[in-house]
């Protein structure tokens, strides 16, 4: 029951700051210097056309109604017309999106599986050597810049070596051949995506790990790993058992805290590698002024991380019963 | 005051991983002061106006240029030093700016509780869930190129969150402390608690919260430089791989490739370490674990 009315809680105020961000945006766009007709409508369209979008956005109105037919379009999913693929934005986007989750939640989940993993086993080692070159490696992972590390990777394996396709996420001649079955897509995009995914999976690796070494080291304090091993448990069980699924919850909260700024970092692998996802889409419309395309990404983007902001604290409430809301 | 600094710094200074972190600061510091030197010697070494007149392409390591030319014949080692000293100047006054406001904004939410807590903390939590460097590119699509100072404004404005959250926790375990119980009898006014009183007790924390903002800023503005959105009078190390990238050098220059990443991450590394080695200083948990070995 407790749990029920905490998600509630947390629905409403993720609704009350999605409804200010989309405000905030909103007036952005229409406050910005410029004429908002011409940054909402593309300047190629004939008038009719034209004419048509205007009535359509309800930039021929008040500000005030403005805002009504803004929030009306977004509740029905119209963004309006990207400029530069002449096709409505919100199809673009749905159609970028799954690339960016597929991408995106599989880089997570592996760096904080091997984070946990090797956290536990840095702080179980601590003062020693394997500790400090543990910790000293995940430092520069934690701190290498990312774009520079995309273009290295790239460098390295795709065009020294040449194991790697060099961007992209599918190659054209086996999608296009109609005889390729579903573990040939399949394979191909696994082969596309183990750059990018190696990328982010080294920059989250590194703060997981130091964070699960840290928590750990708190959790070995606690009075109740004091009794665990008076009753004589095996190290390995008190290691494994006892200390590391509560020294892991930190890890979950951390994910939830630090997905604004790994989608970032999404957006910038995404631009190295042309990964077809959303933060590349934005980036690109940034880049070309294309404003309708732009808006949409960016509120897209916010929506995930309000989204995930939630799962992670369903997640840490699911996990940890001790917590009471 | 300088007992304190003192005790802090034979603390500092036992710690290997603080150590690294400060030597690697002290070399990019040089570096910095030492970009204002080339360009004295000779025109041609200017980091962004600079020409060789001998040279139209990317030119490989040579005496006349240490770590070679870019596509149009600039140095990079005197791109590299001025990218040096302006990493530092983003870096240090974005964070500067974000703890003001972080310590400030933290120290009135904890103090004064209630209403302006809430709606203080509920704006945080707004701005702590934006991706900054998504953000300060949608502003720059809307307002146009940005230039240096206005990007460093917008990163401390979307990185103070994290600063005033935990200065909000340390200013309320603070108010119902003894002395501040005395300085509100004697009289003193909430301004004066809050900036004589309370600041001191926080200020260290601030302080370590700085190095990690400058990790940060340092990083979203290579970044932004990066994909292109930089300010194009400044020569960044961001903007040096954005000129490697997009002119397809990638493949064919690693002297152009390596240096201005390296520089980023080490120099982001330096800060992060610092950060770490005083967090052992200003905690004296972490420290006994230390103590301990």
């Amino acid at each position: 029951m407790e749990i029920r009315r905490f998600i509630l809680k947390r629905l409403i105020e993720i609704f009350v700051i999605f409804f200010v961000i989309l405000t905030v945006l909103f007036l952005l766009f229409r406050l910005a210097p410029g004429d908002p007709v011409t940054r909402m409508v593309d300047p190629t369209l004939t008038p009719e056309d034209a004419a048509h979008l205007i009535a359509q956005l309800g930039l021929d109105q008040p500000i005030w109604l403005q805002y009504i037919y803004y929030l009306k379009n977004f509740f029905t999913g119209n963004f309006g017309i990207s400029f530069h693929y002449g096709v409505a934005v919100f199809s673009i986007i749905l159609n970028r999106l799954p690339n960016t989750i597929l991408l995106f939640s599989t880089s997570i989940l592996l760096s904080a599986f091997a984070g946990v993993f090797w956290g536990k086993i840095a702080s179980w080692h601590k003062g020693k050597k394997t500790d400090t070159w543990m910790t000293l490696g995940a430092l520069i992972c934690h701190t290498l810049f990312l774009p520079w590390l995309a273009l290295i990777m790239i460098w390295i394996f795709g065009f020294n070596i040449g194991w790697f396709p060099l961007n992209g996420m599918i190659s054209p001649e086996i999608w296009m051949d109609s005889s390729s079955g579903f573990w040939l897509k399949f394979l191909d995009v696994a082969h596309h995506m183990v750059l990018p995914l190696a990328t982010l999976f080294l920059i989250h690796f590194g703060s997981y790990l130091l964070l699960m070494r840290s928590s750990m080291l708190d959790t070995l304090k606690e009075d109740y790993i004091l009794t665990a091993r008076a009753k004589g448990l095996a190290e390995k069980v008190i290691r494994n058992q006892h200390a590391a699924p509560n020294a892991a919850l930190p890890v979950v909260t951390s994910v939830g805290i630090s997905l604004a700024f790994s989608l970032s970092g999404g957006a910038l692998t995404e631009t190295v590698f042309s990964w077809p996802g959303i933060g590349r889409e934005l980036v690109f419309a940034v880049s070309n002024s294309d404003y309708p395309l732009a808006q949409a990404s960016f509120l897209l983007i916010a929506t995930v991380v309000l989204i995930s902001n939630l799962v992670v604290d369903v997640l840490y409430a699911y996990l940890d019963p001790r917590i009471k809301y | 005051m300088v007992e304190r600094l003192l005790e802090g710094w034979s603390i500092y200074k036992e710690n290997l991983i603080g150590k690294i972190g400060l030597t690697l600061l002290v070399i990019f510091a040089l570096m910095a002061l030492c970009s204002f030197f080339p360009p004295m010697i000779d025109p041609m070494y200017h980091p962004m106006t600079g020409v060789d007149p001998q040279i139209s392409h990317a030119t490989s390591p040579s005496w006349r240029h240490w770590l070679g030319t870019d596509f149009i014949g600039r140095d990079i080692l005197c791109q590299l030093l001025a990218g040096a000293r302006i990493a530092f100047m983003v870096g240090i006054s974005a964070a500067f700016m974000s703890i003001l406001l972080g310590t400030v904004i933290g120290m009135i939410a904890g103090y004064s509780g209630k209403v302006v807590d809430t709606i203080l903390m509920r704006l945080a939590d707004m701005i702590m869930v934006m991706p900054t460097l998504l953000v300060v590119l949608i502003l720059s699509s809307l307002f146009g190129q940005l230039n240096i100072w206005t990007i460093v404004l917008l990163i401390a404005l979307f990185r103070w969150p994290g600063v005033s959250r935990v200065i909000r926790a340390q200013t309320l375990s603070l108010k119902e402390r003894p002395f501040i119980e005395a300085a509100k009898v004697a009289g003193a006014s909430h301004f004066r608690i809050i900036f004589r009183h309370i600041m001191p007790n926080v200020l260290p924390l601030s302080l370590l919260y700085m190095t990690f903002r400058v990790t940060s800023a340092i990083i979203i503005e290579a970044a932004l430089a990066f994909l292109g959105f930089g300010d194009p009078s400044t020569v960044s190390w961001g903007m040096m791989l954005q000129w490697v990238w997009k002119t397809g050098h990638m493949f064919q220059a690693p002297y152009w490739l390596l240096p201005p990443g390296i520089c980023i991450s080490l120099l982001t590394l330096a800060f992060y370490m610092m950060g770490r080695a005083m967090e052992e200083v200003l905690d004296p948990r972490l420290r006994k674990e230390v103590a301990q070995e």
